[in-house]
């Protein structure tokens, strides 16, 4: 079955076919790094306007790559829940009316399901039940997964995503956007030791978190230095900084598989990119006898081969959405509990 | 020549399929906040009605706007779509110049009025009658209604869904010796597919993966308002 993803629901116009939810033929990313940079973020209207230019070039541009014609698709996959209203709008007008006029089943994604897919589709092999890290700008949350499709919520932020407060601790540092990448980067050099700061809720019984007080820590520290334009030791902040998100992501989630005795964990999302997060999770998991999935980097950040992905893992369970399908800029991802 | 039309640029959407001078289906129906939920049915709605497929339909009209911008992203990534799913030709159309069209009868100047969401904000082009066929004057107009007002010296007919309280407005100011009237319409389907009939029987046609709204020279500024 060979399905159309789409995917608007933030900064990335993406498209990608899919056969069967497994393999990829194509998997198209315009990228709006340059209005990004330009704009210092994501302007919603900005996005929603380039959106709308690229959105049939993207699709075709799949299409072409894969070597497929327009007749082929069996099914559309979209974004349409979770992301800016005026962006999952355009994707999601262009996957209805593909869908119509192919007369091919449509369905619609959550943005953070994409994202959780996207390590199925690096790593074919990757066990159920298993404890799922995903963790981006938007979100950070830790899910148990009984399989395809059954989450449970263990954890999620209380305040900032994780993604959010490296953005925000690397504009505070000058060194640019978007933030996991600079500060992956400026950590190469850096010492880890160098400061010391909070670990929030890392010792908490429950698996929540809490970025905002470790953002406004780094910020406090070197506030005075930045008002008067010092040169700040940015290595050994940057890896400072990243390496205590790391320790209370990596802390948690590995907490939360023992507890519930799975074998297995996946780490997907924007961040699961970040050198230092995959090292660290690692030696983690080898510690505590346990396997740890990383989706490939190519699927870390928003794509449509997740989309076709799990849009495909759906349609397989007999779900489709109507033409009527609308976008929802905000709501949980569905949470369906396995046999308890 | 089968051409569906339609057009979001207001919290409402109307598709339209003519052929020729004959209306074969039209609906309109308000939508919510967007024009997403309700685009695809009415178009197949009214595909049924005119008792075709969508493969029998020859080329689309996209109302371009001005107007709502998510109203008119929909539209035109609708529009879009379905030209390049179906391989058929596809035309963008000012939906001024389609409120316009509804007076083409007019022998006076024609002024297409859309309101740009707040009360000082407007979008407006005047037009005249030419061959049947409307001419725009001029520059579109993005403004306050009285700015608009300053233009208009001769007798007009105002066109737009808010085209009584406008006219009321300009008559207000007291603008001597002119006769001032008004079509109360919003822009229907039909009159976007039959301006884009008259451009696709000459084989004129827009690159349909390219089509993007007409936004006018307001958004500049309130774009740059949002990003500060
Ligand atoms: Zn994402």
């Amino acid at each position: 079955m060979l399905v159309l993803g789409i995917e608007t629901s933030c900064d990335e116009t993406a498209a990608a076919l899919v056969e069967d939810g497994r393999t990829i033929l194509s998997s198209v990313i315009a990228t709006q790094m340059d209005l990004l940079k330009k704009y210092g973020g994501v302007v919603p209207e900005v996005a929603a306007r380039r959106h709308t230019e690229l959105i049939g070039y993207v699709i075709e541009e799949a299409l072409n790559k894969a070597g497929k014609s327009k007749e082929d698709i069996d099914a559309v996959a979209v974004t349409a829940k979770q992301g800016l209203i005026g962006c999952l709008l355009v994707g999601t007008a262009a996957a209805k009316t593909m869908s119509y006029a192919l007369n091919v089943p449509l369905i619609g994604i959550h943005h953070i399901e994409g994202h959780i897919f996207a390590n199925k589709l690096s790593n074919p092999d990757l066990p159920y039940p298993h404890v799922c890290l995903t963790v981006s700008g938007g979100h950070t949350m830790i899910l148990y997964v009984a399989e395809n499709c059954h989450y449970e919520l263990m954890g999620t932020t209380v305040d900032d995503a994780a993604g959010e407060a490296f953005d925000k601790v690397a504009k505070f540092l000058g060194l640019g956007f978007p933030g996991g990448p600079v500060i992956d980067k400026a950590a190469q050099t850096g010492n880890i030791k160098a400061y010391k700061f909070p670990r929030p809720l890392i010792y908490a019984k429950n698996y929540d978190f809490s970025f905002s007080g470790l953002k406004t820590s780094v910020i406090n520290t070197f506030k005075e230095q930045v008002a008067n334009h010092e040169a700040l030791p940015l290595p050994d902040i940057a890896a400072s900084f990243q390496e205590a998100v790391v320790d209370v992501l990596v802390a948690k989630t590995i907490k939360a598989a023992l507890e519930r005795g799975v074998k297995a964990l996946s780490v997907t999302g924007g961040v699961s990119a970040n050198r230092r997060l995959r090292a660290n999770f690692q030696t983690a998991a080898e510690r505590n006898g346990l396997k740890v999935f990383f989706p490939s980097l190519s699927l870390c950040t928003d794509n449509g081969a997740m989309v076709a992905a799990a849009g495909y893992s759906r349609l397989m369970r007999g779900e489709r959405s109507t033409l009527e399908l609308d976008v929802i800029p905000s709501t949980p991802l569905e949470m369906t509990r396995g046999q308890d | 020549m089968k051409v569906l039309g339609l057009d979001t640029s207001h919290y409402l959407n109307s598709v339209g399929i003519i052929e020729g001078e004959r209306l074969l289906a039209g609906v309109t129906s308000s939508a919510r906040s967007d024009s997403l939920v309700k685009i695809i049915a009415n178009i197949d709605f009214a595909v049924k009605r005119a008792g075709l497929t969508l493969a029998q339909i020859d080329g689309f009209g996209v109302g371009l706007g001005p107007g709502s911008w998510t109203g008119i992203r929909v539209g035109v990534t609708v529009g879009k779509m379905l030209a390049y799913a179906t391989g058929k030709p596809i035309c963008g159309v000012s939906t001024l110049e389609a409120l316009a069209r509804e007076a083409f009868n007019a022998n006076t100047l024609i002024c297409s009025i859309i309101g740009g969401g707040t009360k000082d904000m407007i979008y407006a082009a005047l037009y005249r009658q030419l061959n049947g066929a409307v001419k725009q004057e001029g520059d579109y107009y993005v403004g306050s209604p009285s700015g608009l007002a300053h233009l208009i010296k001769e007798n007009v007919v105002i066109v737009g869904q808010e085209a009584d309280f406008y006219a009321e407005y300009i008559k207000s100011l007291n603008i001597p010796d002119i006769k001032i009237t008004e079509i109360k319409t919003i822009p229907q389907g039909s009159t976007i597919a039959s301006l884009a009939q008259a451009r696709l029987e000459r084989g004129d046609k827009d690159n349909a993966l390219a089509l993007t709204p007409l936004y006018l020279k307001e958004s500049a500024a309130r774009i740059y308002q949002e990003v500060k």
